[in-house]
């Protein structure tokens, strides 16, 4: 079914009534699996996801090639300075509205394995694990659009989880525009946190930034769009990270919080003792 | 293990509770329903004008950190832990080159050694220390040493000339043993040994060269979350004893590896009359020796296997309760389990430590 964008004008609310920087709701946990290093679970709406981290660890004497995974951040030898990020999506055949089984080697997938790897090889501090591997394992339960940002914010939380060392959360977000690229509209407005309607129908991009900065780490437009809406599409989808993060973090917290009441962890120094000595 | 996912929470909305500079946003689409919406622009303006300067988006970062609503005794990535110049980084943390400000890079807990400053993480991998005493299993044979999975991120090496070679302590290492390394050790085989060396890159080197580290056998292996952070196994005065079990169970080892592998076994007595030949204590490593290699298990009773699964019940109803594992809670935790055992209908056979029961254990173990 055509989306039908002339109604956006008259009430300023798009198809599922949100506003046009308004993020769909995000459920997010991290550790649902203990015997994993690092996990996560998170839904962008009705995009669901699921991430476990495995490492970093040293693989042991490889037994064939490791089928289906793309992996980033230096030489996939086992003698690199850095650790290797290997990363593996499966999309489960009932996650979309028609069923159907992915070939091996799907392009789409192969694509977005090796965006994630690079963004997060750029973020991880692999330097610190020479001749490891720290593979990722991304499944994807149910979609319905921003599939790329959902599966970049479950695997920075898997990795937060893990333990891994980073320069901060890469966290993705995608934005779109109120009006096709055909109807050349001057006046469109941009759109927050796109869903599977509005991304088959509109252009729109998924742009990831390096937590609080607004250092872009990944920028994916796969759409036709005039250059001078692309401003505001890239604005919106910043400050929409920006939003994720705090929601991340904040789920982060309150994991920590918990085990330290638990008291899983050792109390540590708080930041007001540090004037003190 | 099973996968825990949680329902979703009721809608939050998500500018509840956010900072000045998203509700700079939250205004926009308050004024947007006027004038048609446009006003996306000045969410530009506000994102250009805060990456004027890094110091500016150090202060948001600093600011979120220290707000009300978070907690502040938990650090995460990228969260500035101080600008002061006058503190030193630790594990956990980073510097940017361009200030002298100390960022935490894992979520953790702040600890502090005079002017070091570093990040416990919450959770992680085990890193290895010389003198930890660590049960390893053995993934690769190389011509001149093993190498051993020890759950860290790197795999351990245990060269040929650190083990107890069959033959006595003092026999100095020959072709043929290089020869035949796999009679020592094969891919598979556990150990318990100990860490000597730590590399630059935090790979490690392990001994056995005493009569409580090598292989094992007639036992149970356990793998629970080890020294990296988050409960599980710590560092104890003693890691390796040997316990008296219940219901006629015998004699049992249990041998906590710092790195969270566990190992429960029947405890086997030298034979008596391998001490009554033998004067010398160099004497003794040579006779028991004969048999250190050996992969071949004992005959154990049936009692002796019931109370080694019950001791393992316990190691992981402890950790799946976030309780610490050392000598002293699994001790308590297995009189305790014993104990429960008999208020049940099955009696000493009831070795179920699941669920229900392992959060009544660890109720049980909480209270005193």
């Amino acid at each position: 079914m055509p989306l039908d964008t002339s109604a956006y004008g008259l009430a300023l609310l798009r198809v599922d009534g949100r506003r046009w920087n308004e993020l769909r709701r995000m459920h997010v946990q991290i550790r649902t699996q203990a015997a994993a290093d690092g996990s996560s679970y998170l839904e962008m709406g009705h995009t669901k996801v699921m991430c476990v981290v495995t490492g970093p660890s040293e693989p042991g004497p490889r037994r064939g090639g490791l089928g289906g995974t793309a992996s980033g951040g230096g030489a996939s030898s086992a003698q690199s300075k850095d650790a290797e990020v290997a990363v593996s999506i499966v999309v489960a055949g009932f996650s979309s509205v028609d069923r159907k089984r992915p070939g091996r080697g799907d392009k789409r997938i192969l694509e977005l394995q090796s965006t994630i790897s690079s963004a997060l090889a750029a973020s991880l501090h692999t330097h610190l694990f020479p001749h490891s591997t720290i593979s990722i394992s991304l499944h994807v339960l149910s979609q319905d659009g921003s599939l790329l940002a959902a599966l970049i914010n479950a695997a920075t939380l898997a990795c937060v989880d893990a333990g891994i060392p980073m320069t901060d959360y890469v966290v993705a977000c995608t934005a779109g525009s109120t009006s096709t690229y055909a109807a050349n509209d001057e006046a469109a407005d941009p759109l927050l946190d796109l869903n599977h309607q509005e991304e088959q129908e509109l252009p729109g991009l998924t742009v990831a930034t390096l937590g609080q900065s607004d250092r872009v780490a990944v920028l994916v437009c796969e759409s036709r769009v005039q250059v001078s809406r692309l401003e505001g599409m890239l604005a919106v989808g910043v400050d929409g990270c920006k939003q994720v993060r705090e929601i991340l973090d904040r789920v982060v917290r309150d994991k920590g919080h918990r085990m330290l009441l638990e008291g899983t962890v050792e109390r540590g120094v708080g930041l007001d003792d540090m004037e003190v000595d | 293990m099973p996968i825990t996912i949680t329902a979703p929470k009721p809608v939050q909305h998500p500018y509840a509770d956010h900072d000045n500079s998203m509700s700079d946003s939250d205004s926009d689409s308050q004024s947007s329903m006027g004038d048609g919406g446009n006003n996306y622009k000045n969410v530009i303006n506000m994102i250009k004008s805060e990456s004027g300067s890094a110091a500016a988006a150090a202060a948001v970062t600093k600011k979120s950190g220290a707000s009300p609503t978070s907690h502040s005794e938990i650090v995460t990535p990228g969260e500035v832990i101080t600008d002061d110049p006058q503190w030193m980084r630790g594990h956990g943390t980073f510097v940017t080159p361009a200030t002298s400000a100390i960022i935490s890079s894992v979520a953790g807990t702040i600890s502090r050694t005079n002017k070091l400053l570093s990040v416990r993480p919450l959770r992680a991998r085990y890193t290895p220390e010389v003198g930890d005493l660590i049960v390893g299993r053995i993934v690769e044979v190389q011509a001149k040493r093993w190498r051993v999975d020890v759950g860290a991120t790197q795999l351990a090496s245990l060269p040929l000339s650190a083990i107890n070679l069959p033959g006595g302590i003092l026999r100095k290492r020959t072709e043929t043993d290089e020869l035949q390394i796999r009679t020592f050790f094969a891919e598979g085989d556990l150990l318990v040994a100990e860490v000597q060396q730590l590399f630059a890159d935090g790979g490690a080197v392990l001994h056995t060269r005493s009569l409580k580290y090598g292989k094992l056998r007639n036992g149970v292996f356990v793998a629970v979350s080890g020294m990296g952070g988050g409960g599980g196994v710590v560092r104890s005065r003693r890691q390796v004893w040997t316990m008296e079990a219940a219901n006629g169970g015998g004699q049992i080892d249990v041998a906590l590896g710092v790195n969270g592998f566990v190992w429960i076994s029947k405890h086997v007595e030298t034979p008596p009359d391998l001490l009554e030949k033998t004067a010398g204590i160099t004497n003794v490593e040579e006779s028991v020796s004969a048999t250190m290699y050996s992969s071949q298990n004992d005959r154990i009773e049936a009692e002796t296997m019931r109370e080694i699964a019950r001791i393992r019940g316990v190691v992981t109803a402890l950790v799946e309760n976030g309780l610490r594992v050392d000598e002293d809670m699994v001790m308590r935790g297995y009189h305790e389990a014993v104990e429960m055992a008999m208020l049940s209908s099955a009696g000493p056979d009831d070795i179920y430590l699941g669920g229900e029961r392992g959060q009544q254990l660890a109720a049980a173990l909480t209270a005193i």
